[in-house]
């Protein structure tokens, strides 16, 4: 066996070029589910029948189909419903709607982390509700949930690697071509684990001090 | 053999017990000698280390100094001449604890196990009897503790009396040398103090030999043979009780110790 | 819809359904195994050792399912491992499963009490028998529900195995969709599939913890 680290030193630059990709994808992929996930846990927490039952099936289904396969479903169904986007767009876009499940589930877990108490001193107070969940709850919520938050863009950092199928640039499609042209497969990609593992590892770092900063300012 | 001259009717002799955790000195120079069919009592101030000396007997904390030999067996290291001790491997260390019994102060049941399946459970995986066998004297072990008709409960559905009675059976059903009680009724309600103290009482007047940690001073002072005094990790004396709890003991450490018992007119 | 479609091509797609089982099952179990042995491994051995195991965990939960799969079938030859699509995508769970389920069942070892293991200490049990018969049978309570959503985690991967030409579902069915030009449908009804499969494997798991804590709390 021999390997060659001089693969590596000579195709780092384009790596970490295209580890920008997959950075743009998985923090775009976060903002999507962060906000639709909002609108998907309040739906679900809705008086509302249909609304409710509609968002569980939404979670319930997101959750259930790989990745992968709504990821190359939408890709599919685009040109079909005549939409016309930019491949990196639909992909985020689909990462983003599978985020979303995820998120609304962590939303609700927190808001009910938030005591009942609250929500009666905003009523009695007269707050309007739109204004008690934009002003009070989702803060809180997203304050209470941040690990698990930190957990899920660490996760979109992982699958958008699954945009390469779709034939996106970024780092797992690099490591990819790359390996086409030098042969060196171990190397390339052994490689390109190191990268993700750094980012990961720095989110996680971040994640652990934005948690440490909001527990002494807060509670 | 080692020097048995002074072990003539002692099951477990300690010699020199010392043990530390890390910069602390738990234990210094601890000499004890546990007779054949006697209760010995630990007492003394907490943190004196009684319960060290007691899992030093077991070897559930290894010591670094001195010795403990049950039947003139060292514990835990392997006999050698010098160097630096090595422990007994596993194998080893599990023969000599089935002759050991423990009993802790939290019962320390398996919960997923009735009481008869907690009480079998050690006959069969350690000393190899058939399920039959095995319950057979596992029940007669619950009997022992009056708990016969419990024998399909789970720990959940004990009182904590009734918990510690069913360690006690699961102790006496492995037909061990000797018993080591850690504090077995300092996690009981005062109400069911009484019946545990009872069931060891009559282990006692059957003649097993028994070491028992505990801020019971009035079982001390009637049941045990010994009464062992421990203060800052060492031991100040081992006496029968009169010597200790008579008029006037001789060391102060002992006085002033009794003396917040008497305060609260326990002995 | 095209029926016709799904007759003609239903055997190539029962044939991937056994291939996405095979995968999965035999990586669930796979994965479990090599957990379980860090766990244990963990549990019973210095600072060093731990160390390097706690490496691992953080590396392969650090980096996509679809680079270890990668690194293992591309790369695997250049260090003398040659595995068939299958052998990889199996070991490639075996590998990706492992530090999850080795968590889960460290927390198991670390919520039985230290008592119970004293208690078993000290009338002689084999700390294998003390395993066995004292840690296992309790921590089942606890790791169930986990370890079912890790299993569920699990078979929405099995997807992922395509892109290294596993012959399973999701293959078969761009195999099909390629062929035949019709792409809507197919992965319309490959969703519903997962869907169908991962509620199934749910309510299996919930079924499963009812039993494993009915058991215990009989009283
Ligand atoms: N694992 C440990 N690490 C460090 N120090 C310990 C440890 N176990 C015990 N000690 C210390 O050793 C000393 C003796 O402890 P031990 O538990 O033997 O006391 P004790 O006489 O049983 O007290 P009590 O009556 O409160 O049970 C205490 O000062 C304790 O803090
Ligand atoms: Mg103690």
């Amino acid at each position: 066996m021999d390997f060659s680290f001089s693969t590596i030193t000579h195709n780092l630059p384009y790596l970490l070029a295209a580890a920008r990709w997959t950075l743009i994808i998985s923090f775009a992929g976060m903002l999507v589910g962060l906000g639709l996930g909002i609108l998907v846990c309040a739906a679900r927490l809705s008086r509302h029948r249909w609304l409710s039952s509609f968002a569980a099936l939404y979670v319930s289904f997101f959750r259930g189909v790989p990745l992968l396969v709504q990821l190359l479903a939408f890709f599919y169904i685009l040109p079909y419903a005549g939409i016309d986007l930019p491949a990196t767009v639909a992909a985020f876009l689909s990462i983003g709607m599978c985020s979303a499940a995820y998120n609304a589930e962590i939303l609700r877990g927190s808001l009910q982390a938030i005591p009942a108490g609250q929500k009666e001193a905003a009523d009695a107070l007269g707050i309007a509700p739109f204004a008690l969940w934009r002003r009070i709850l989702v803060p809180q919520a997203l304050r209470i949930g941040l690990p698990s938050h930190v957990n899920e863009l660490i996760l979109l950092v992982k699958v958008s690697s699954l945009a390469s199928v779709v034939g996106i640039g970024e780092l797992t499609r690099v490591a990819q071509n790359i390996t086409g042209q030098t042969y060196r497969p171990l190397e390339i990609y052994l490689a390109a684990a190191c990268v993700y593992f750094v980012i990961n590892a720095i989110l996680a770092y971040a994640g652990r001090m934005a948690e440490r900063r909001l527990n002494v300012g807060g509670a | 053999m080692p020097d048995t001259a002074t072990s003539a009717e002692s099951i477990i002799t300690v010699r020199g017990l010392g043990k530390r955790y890390g910069d602390f000195q738990a234990l210094t120079g601890v000499d004890l000698d546990v007779r054949k069919s006697e209760v010995t009592c630990l007492i003394g101030p907490s943190g004196s280390g009684k319960s060290t000396l007691l899992r030093c007997m077991n070897f559930l904390e290894a010591y670094e100094e001195g010795e403990v030999r049950l039947d003139g067996e060292l514990i835990g290291w392997q006999e050698g001449s010098s160097g630096p001790r090595r422990p007994l491997p596993g194998r080893r260390l599990r023969e000599q604890r089935r002759h050991i019994g423990m009993v802790f102060q939290q019962f320390n049941l398996w919960p997923h196990m009735s009481a008869l399946e907690n009480v079998a459970e050690a006959l069969v995986q350690v000393q190899g009897m058939t399920k039959a066998e095995a319950n057979g004297r596992a029940m007669a072990a619950l009997e022992k503790v009056n708990l016969k008709d419990k024998a399909g409960n789970y720990p959940s559905a004990l009182s904590g009396g009734q918990q510690q009675r069913v360690a006690i059976a699961r102790a006496i059903a492995m037909e061990p040398r000797v018993i080591l009680f850690d504090e077995p009724t300092s996690a009981l309600d005062p109400e069911l103090v009484g019946e545990v103290l009872n069931v060891m009482k009559a282990m006692a007047t059957e003649g097993m030999t028994m070491v028992v940690v505990t801020h019971e001073m009035g079982f001390a002072a009637h049941v045990a043979s010994r009464v062992a005094f421990l203060d800052h990790g060492r031991l100040v004396a081992c006496v029968p009780p009169p010597e200790i709890f008579g008029a006037d003991p001789a060391d102060p450490r002992i006085r002033s110790f009794l003396q917040t018992y008497r305060e609260r007119n326990v002995v | 819809m095209e029926l016709d479609l799904f007759v003609r091509y239903g055997p190539a797609l029962l044939h991937g359904f056994g291939i996405t089982i095979l995968c999965w099952i035999a990586g669930s179990l796979g994965g479990m195994a090599l957990g379980f042995l860090i766990a244990c491994i963990y549990q019973w051995s210095g600072r060093w050792i731990r160390g390097l195991l706690q490496a691992y965990i953080e590396i392969v939960r650090g980096t996509p399912f679809m680079i270890q799969l990668f690194i293992l079938y591309y790369g695997g030859p250049h260090f003398g491992l040659l595995l068939s699509p299958v052998e990889a995508g199996i070991a490639g769970f075996v590998v990706y499963g492992s530090p999850y389920f080795a968590e889960i069942f460290r927390a198991g070892f670390a919520s039985t009490p230290k008592g119970q293991f004293e208690a078993a200490r000290c009338m002689g049990f084999s700390e294998w028998t003390i395993v066995r018969r004292i840690v296992l049978p309790q921590m089942l309570v606890s790791i169930t529900a986990p370890l079912t959503n890790f299993v569920i985690i699990l078979t929405k991967e099995t997807a992922i195995l395509s892109v290294v030409t596993v012959p399973e579902l999701l293959y078969e069915t761009q195999t099909m969709a390629a062929e035949t030009f019709t792409y809507v449908e197919p992965f319309l009804v490959l969703s519903l599939f997962y869907w169908a499969m991962v509620e199934f494997t749910s309510w299996l798991g919930r079924r499963v913890e009812l039993r494993v804590t009915r058991h215990l709390r009989r009283a």
